[in-house]
């Protein structure tokens, strides 16, 4: 093993540290964005839209996220009419077309998630809101997704490793995320171990903070399912 | 769009090549998993830390990292090895290369499957095995065993699925399958967009019937009924 | 029904009450009226629709048949879609503030602590100020003996603290009437007394109630009136003297019979 290479380069790997988490986390913030009205519509089993929003969680957990980004990048540039309007602005930056097929995808994840929690919700405590008098918005606001959110807690930090485990699709795109930075040292000092080696302890050890955590955040925000030891 | 027509055949053939990395992949993965399981479950303290660095080294780090680890790496130690040992290199197919990756990455997700499904037989069952005198064997082969495998099929689908998936990213490193040759297609007629949602087509093809399948056996074999 | 002097004002008025699941009829036309202060506990046999009767007075089920009227207001019910719900959502919101539902199992926000389950009510649907909420739960948890558990969850309580708790909850939005739901099944035998003690107290204090109960000893004690259901019916209801003391009716004898009156 070359150390030094290594540590001759670590700019780059910070670099491509950096834009793995950019990536990771923009495409997690933008899937939530996209999961929460899905898996509440979803929860309402709406003719016509109830459909559209199953084949969308159909297809993107249905097939793998490289062939999207595939799809994304390669495919739509096809069009002419896509490269001569104001998408293009935006479709040919590889970093975008990653963004968007990633967001596709673990929205339609994370809004499975989401609703399974949503309708794991007691209904006890359904029945005991609408007692009071509450609004089903309200409820909704109140006890349905707060309850819910807590509940996905431990799948959803699932999910978030497998977007930063599949977030290294970007590499194959041209974008120099953690694995691009292996890929590169690798190639130009023709190694065979050292970059990559590095990138896997990398995605290793972010992969071991997320755990983390969620472990951390489960405990807070899952104290209220622990019985008390006295009861 | 008739383009795709004419590469139907070879299309349809590379679907037969990511069925096969799938399938291969999946044996190496059981064997793995059946191994590891038992390992953590009857190897003492040194079988549960060495199938636990197994697990977090396979869950832990990238797919797409992990194969490109074992087609480059993999075949320099080999070589190394093999070059000490006076013999010729050798080079290693990206079809061979697929299936350990995959082998190794989804055995980890089916060893704790495995060893969530024994944990899970209520040990009343045993100890009443035992009282009939049933041979440890025995009781592994008609109590513990028949109820593993109902216990284990619902995460065994999860595995096939997602496994399924996880045979595109083996087209990096040159693999003809589905999704390797569809690229290929695409380049070469300027239409990747058609042959992209023809691969989409395929995969949603595939883990409906084989999801469909699975889950159908699920509920034949639900515990308790 | 006739020789209970109405001690005052009419709190709640149910008018032939159906109600039906497919083909079976479960509540075959009941009608009761609770006037101010009154205690009216409900019995009647596993099956007999009592559950049923108090969760169409506040419409967790809907109703075939039937009049519904709180504190004067009738509830304005419409046939919708092979249903009969509330015509406008807002008035049954309203109605349902009004009416103080406990479950038989609690039903705590198991996200919300103590505090939280209490004030959520009063200043999600009352609009009230929070710190006027929580000295209003603060001494909605006195009258429990639950004061000092605020910030603990539902999952840390025994399931008579759970109760009590949702006793309070109820109790904050301070309602006209109080429906009580076998308040006490749920719960281990060495935790029922803790949570008779506090609808007692709110037997004494003067609170209007409609009480679900297989503990008679209790409901002879605290209610001002018994109500015996058979079959969805009212078989026979009357002071708790005469129910428990003189039964009419051979079904409610037979009743009377199987539970231990201790
Ligand atoms: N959701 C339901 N669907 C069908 N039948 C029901 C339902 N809920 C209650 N029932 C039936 O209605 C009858 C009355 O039930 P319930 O009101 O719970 O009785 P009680 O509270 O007096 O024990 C019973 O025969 C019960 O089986
Ligand atoms: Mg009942």
């Amino acid at each position: 093993m070359r150390f030094d290479l290594i540590f001759k380069h670590a700019d780059m790997f910070i670099d491509g540290i950096v834009m793995t988490l950019e990536l990771t986390v923009a495409s997690l913030a933008i899937g939530m964005l996209i999961a929460m009205p899905v898996a509440v519509l979803r929860t309402m089993r709406l003719p016509y839209i109830d459909a559209v929003l199953r084949g969308y969680v159909f297809v993107f957990r249905g097939t793998p996220m490289l062939v999207q980004t595939y799809l994304v990048y390669y495919g739509l540039s096809q069009f002419e009419f896509i490269r001569d309007s104001f998408l293009w602005a935006v479709l040919r930056s590889p970093f975008n077309c990653a963004l968007i097929a990633f967001s596709l995808n673990t929205g339609a994840y994370t809004a499975e998630i989401l609703r399974g929690a949503i309708e794991a919700t007691p209904k006890g405590e359904i029945e005991a809101a609408q007692a009071i008098g509450m609004s089903p918005l309200r409820m909704l606001r109140r006890i349905v997704i707060p309850g819910a959110f807590r509940r996905a807690l431990p799948q959803y930090g699932n999910e978030v490793i497998l977007m930063l485990h599949g977030s290294t699709v970007a590499s194959i795109i041209t974008i120099q995320d953690i694995l691009g930075a292996g890929r590169t040292l690798n190639g130009k000092y023709y190694l065979a171990y050292e970059g990559l080696v590095t990138a896997a302890v990398l995605y290793l050890a972010l992969t071991f903070l997320i755990a983390g955590a969620f472990g951390i955040a489960a405990r807070h925000l899952q104290a209220h399912l622990r019985p008390a030891s006295t009861r | 769009m008739d383009k795709i027509v004419g590469y139907l055949p070879i299309l349809i053939g590379g679907m037969g090549v990511t069925i096969a990395v799938a399938i291969l992949s999946m044996a190496l993965a059981l064997t793995l998993g059946a191994g590891f399981a038992t390992l953590y479950l009857r190897g003492g303290r040194l079988g549960r830390a060495v199938t636990t660095s197994y697990t977090t080294i396979a869950r832990g780090i990238p797919d797409l990292v992990l194969m490109l680890l074992f087609f480059f790496g993999g075949e320099r130690a080999i070589n190394s090895v093999l070059a000490l040992m006076g013999y010729e290199r050798i080079s290693l197919s990206p079809f061979f290369i697929g299936v350990v990756t995959l082998g190794f990455i989804f055995g980890a997700f089916l060893a704790e499957t495995f060893r969530g499904a024994y944990l899970s037989v209520p040990h009343g069952q045993i100890e009443a095995a035992q009282a009939i005198g049933l041979a440890p064997r025995r009781i592994l082969g008609r109590i513990i065993f028949p109820q593993m495998l109902r216990l284990a099929l619902p995460g065994f689908t999860n595995t096939w699925l997602v496994m399924l998936k996880s045979t595109a990213i083996i087209s990096i490193v040159g693999l003809q399958d589905m999704v390797g040759l569809a690229d290929k297609a695409g380049k070469a007629t300027r239409e990747p967009f058609v042959f992209m949602l023809a691969v989409i087509l395929f995969f949603l093809a595939l883990t409906a019937v084989s999801g469909n399948l699975l889950h159908r056996l699920e509920r034949r074999y639900r515990p308790g009924f | 029904m006739q020789g209970l002097e109405p001690s005052g004002a009419l709190r709640l008025a149910v008018r032939d009450l159906h109600k039906s699941y497919g083909a079976l009829e479960v509540l075959r036309g009941i009608s009761l009226e609770a006037h101010q202060g009154d205690v009216i506990a409900l019995i009647g046999a596993s099956g007999s629709g009592k559950s049923t009767f108090l969760r169409c007075i506040n419409q967790l089920e809907d109703c075939s048949q039937g009049e519904i009227f709180v504190n004067g207001e009738h509830m304005d019910l419409v046939h919708r879609k092979g249903r009969r719900v509330a015509r406008d959502p807002r008035q049954l919101r309203r109605i349902r503030s009004k009416l103080g539902f406990v479950f038989q199992s609690f039903n705590l926000w198991s996200h919300m602590t103590v505090l939280e389950n209490l004030i959520e009510g009063p200043t999600q649907i009352h609009g009230m100020h929070r710190d006027e909420a929580v000295t209003l739960a603060q001494s909605l948890l006195e009258r429990v003996g639950m004061k000092g558990r605020e910030g603990a969850y539902p999952a840390q309580l025994s399931g008579g603290q759970q109760q009590r708790i949702a006793i309070a909850r109820a109790l904050a939005m301070q309602p006209e009437v109080m429906l009580f739901d076998e308040p006490t099944s749920a719960l281990d035998p060495e935790l029922v007394a803790e949570v008779l003690a506090v609808i007692r107290d709110l037997a004494t204090e003067g609170r209007t109630m409609l009480l679900v109960t297989h503990e008679m000893a209790f409901a002879r004690d605290v209610a001002s009136k018994v109500v015996f259901l058979h079959k969805g019916l009212v078989e026979e209801s009357g002071p708790p003297a005469e129910i428990f003391g003189a039964p009419k009716s051979e079904r409610l004898t037979q009743f009377l019979k199987h539970v231990r009156l201790n």
